[in-house]
């Protein structure tokens, strides 16, 4: 899960808006935008994630 | 995603009794609803993404209290009417899938804030069970319920529960087991927002899957969906409900939502009168009072200021680019590395034009590298540290409460701190992040201010660590910089048609910052823009490089000089300038370099200081901005940019020649 930096609100990564690479810079800047507010967050770090898939996630 | 699509799954299409009894878990996210679908469901859990969206769904079979049932967990949602896609999913399953039994979890500790939705849930007529969640931690904090008068208050059954700790689970189940929907509180609004519900709700006339008041609330809202399912219903009748809606809205456009909130925040105020008892002394948090602080404009204004000199003056200007620019860029980069690779390059490589490609003026290695490496890295990376502390601590939100009111003298409303907030990181996506304004005239505005007033991180960095060697040429600098992006704002609000919306947003806790949060932010943003910006330093000082040996970067200073001398400044400054055109941060590092060298006194630095700052935006920026906006209103900003940032040096330099302030 993320937690919007901006407004708050929590949201699985998968659900939150991907760099779209259409601002002109090469390659893609893995941001992700909070679907409520649009405010530009960060993703979770790989090693979090491999992390909680040994633990079994929580929704 | 089509709304209220015929599903053969609707209790509508099947025959009651042969189908399980449907459970629907709804309410904000992290209220415990997976808990509580954990504890109802065991281990007969399916997850599925809901058909045609990204979002997942957990569906589950239970037996309660004997009755086989189906528990559906639905995304978090804050309010009938949707914004996100989750929601719009949730509220798609309220609606289509007509559960039996819709238990709305809440957060005890935020009872206030949660109610609303309830009213919501209640007022569309369907079959609500209130699950007030985390009770141990509410009792904590001294707050005391009256549950039984609370679910007399709202017609349906309310449950206290801690599911976590598997706390009232069994009630729960009883409640489930015992539903029956029978009548339930109507809440009232103000008389005009009655009359405005009253005439819409009664120009319905189809068979609608919630209440025709809900219905009728949903339109105002401008409820898209709402609009499509009530135009296939009512056919040719339409129309005339369309222009009533239409007339309403326009009639309260300037108010409407906030009016709508204040009403039920007052109804669920009264709700709560005797229900909910506060300690007598209740803790006020150190996050309570630093929040308070920072909202009021009084108090606001002074903790703004002290973090923008503790965090931006001290921290990132004299630290970051100063202490760590002058070891890694002066001790590493000119002492030692630098002198070894040239010598090395001009032992073993003959040619003059491949040596000056490498270690020359303008060198990838040289200049290039040593722009990435030496000055611009650790800049950003005491700028994202600081960063990620503020956003990680909950600042941000506050911050645009705070400049609320001056906002909207410039055509803008707090919101427009997001932008204008991440403009102060990367200008790139903040110009993208202008969608998120509700008006054209508010992204119009927004992007000419990103565009000519807010520098980003590195070159704020960059030109933080120039000025603060002189603490006059920074004031002037700040102070000529605020004024510009006021005047320029009010008097675009002043010749832009339109009107200011209205702003109100929920504000997020107050937290002390993780250290992990802090440290993990900050490194995959510098990551990011590390391997974002080495690159490109590196082409543009190739492009440099076939420049000089071309002898058109040698014609292009020349161009230059007549606009240099005009602003006080030597022609070499122009180099700064064309290397802002690649990057802003490019710009303000080659104004670093011709500081280094002494060649400009605190009058020329401030004025190329200010005039870069100005100055158009990076390659990238511009990009945005085209996209953003299109061709016409990007040259626009383009132009008016380019001409204002010189218009504004040539008269600071006059005004400074003439005061000698510094």
């Amino acid at each position: 899960m993320i937690r919007c930096g901006y407004c708050g609100h929590e949201f699985p990564e998968e659900e939150g808006i991907r760099s779209c690479g259409r601002c002109g810079k090469p390659g893609s800047c893995r941001m992700v935008r909070c679907p409520r507010c649009l405010y530009e967050n960060l993703p979770e770090p790989q090693v979090i994630k491999k992390i909680k898939k040994v633990f079994g996630s929580q929704k | 995603m089509s709304l209220f699509k015929r599903k053969p799954s609707s209790h509508a299409a099947a025959d009651a009794s042969l189908r399980k009894k449907k459970v629907a878990l709804v309410g904000n996210p992290n209220v415990g609803k997976s808990a509580l679908f954990n504890a109802l469901t065991g281990a007969y859990v399916t997850v599925s993404n809901y058909p045609g969206t990204s979002v997942e769904v957990s569906r589950g079979s239970a037996l309660i209290e004997g009755e086989p049932c189906e528990v559906i967990d639905t995304p978090g949602m804050y309010a009938l009417l949707p914004i996100t896609e989750e929601e719009r999913v949730a509220r798609e399953i309220l609606l289509t899938e007509r559960p039996d039994v819709v238990l709305h979890v809440v957060d005890g500790r935020n009872l206030e804030r949660m109610l609303p939705m309830t009213l919501q849930l209640i007022d569309a007529a369907l079959p609500v069970i209130l699950v007030v969640n985390i009770m141990d931690e509410a009792e904590r904090l001294g707050l005391t319920f009256d549950f039984p008068l609370l679910s007399e208050k709202l017609g349906v059954p309310v449950i206290a529960a801690a599911t976590a700790k598997k706390r009232g689970v069994d009630d729960i189940r009883r409640a489930i087991r015992g539903y029956r929907l029978g009548s339930h509180a109507v809440f009232g609004y103000s008389r005009r927002l009655e009359g405005d519900i009253e005439q819409i709700a009664r120009m319905l006339q189809g068979e609608y899957p919630l209440s025709n008041r809900s219905l009728a609330l949903l339109l105002l809202q401008r409820d898209e969906e709402v609009a499509a399912l009530v135009r296939r219903t009512e056919g040719d009748t339409y129309p005339a409900i369309e222009e009533l809606v239409r007339e309403v809205t326009f009639s309260r456009r300037e108010t409407f939502h906030l009016d709508l909130s204040m009403e039920r925040k007052a109804i669920v105020t009264a709700l709560l009168q005797g229900v909910l008892q506060l300690p007598d002394k209740r803790r006020v948090t150190m996050g309570e009072r630093i929040s308070n602080l920072a909202v009021r404009p009084l108090t606001g204004v002074p903790l703004l200021l002290i973090v923008l000199y503790f965090g931006l003056y001290r921290f990132v200007g004299d630290f970051g680019a100063g202490t760590l620019v002058d070891f890694l860029e002066g001790t590493l980069f000119e002492g030692i590395f630098n002198p070894w690779i040239s010598g090395l390059v001009k032992d073993f490589i003959p040619w003059w034009a491949i040596q000056e490609l490498l270690v020359g003026e303008y060198g990838v290695i040289t200049l290039g590298l040593r722009y990435a490496v030496g000055i611009i890295l650790p800049i950003v990376a005491t700028f994202f540290l600081f960063f990620s502390l503020l956003e990680d601590s909950g600042y941000f939100p506050r911050l645009a409460l705070l400049v609320d009111r001056v906002f909207k003298k410039i055509g803008l409303t707090g919101r427009a701190v997001i932008p204008m907030v991440l403009g102060f990181g990367c200008d790139t996506m903040a110009t993208m992040v202008t969608r998120t304004l509700e008006t054209v005239r508010e992204r119009i505005i927004a992007t000419l201010l990103l565009a000519l007033a807010i520098p980003c991180s590195a070159q704020l960095g960059v030109i933080l660590a120039l000025l603060s060697k002189t603490p006059g040429t920074l004031l002037v600098w700040g102070a000529c910089l605020l004024l510009i992006f006021l005047v320029i704002g009010f008097l675009a609000a002043r010749l832009m048609p339109g009107e200011t919306p209205m702003f109100y947003m929920e504000l997020p806790p107050m937290r002390m910052p993780q250290l992990s949060n802090i440290l993990t932010k900050t490194y995959t943003r510098m990551q990011w823009y590390f391997l974002e910006i080495l690159p490109l330093f590196i082409l543009a000082s190739f492009l440099l490089w076939l420049g000089k040996i071309t002898d058109f970067f040698a014609k292009l200073v020349d161009w230059s000089t007549p606009a240099m001398h005009l602003l006080g400044l030597p022609k070499e400054v122009a180099v700064a300038f064309i290397f802002g055109f690649f990057r802003r941060d490019y710009g303000a590092a080659g104004l670093y370099d011709l500081q280094t060298k002494g060649i400009l006194d605190p009058r020329q630095l401030t004025v190329a200081a200010v005039t870069l700052t100005l100055f158009i935006p990076c390659v990238a920026q511009f990009l945005v901005m085209k996209r953003e906006r299109g061709w016409k209103v990007s040259l626009g900003i383009g132009f008016f940019v380019s001409g204002l940032a010189f218009g504004s040096g040539y008269l600071l330099n006059q005004f400074l020649l003439v005061t000698r302030l510094v």
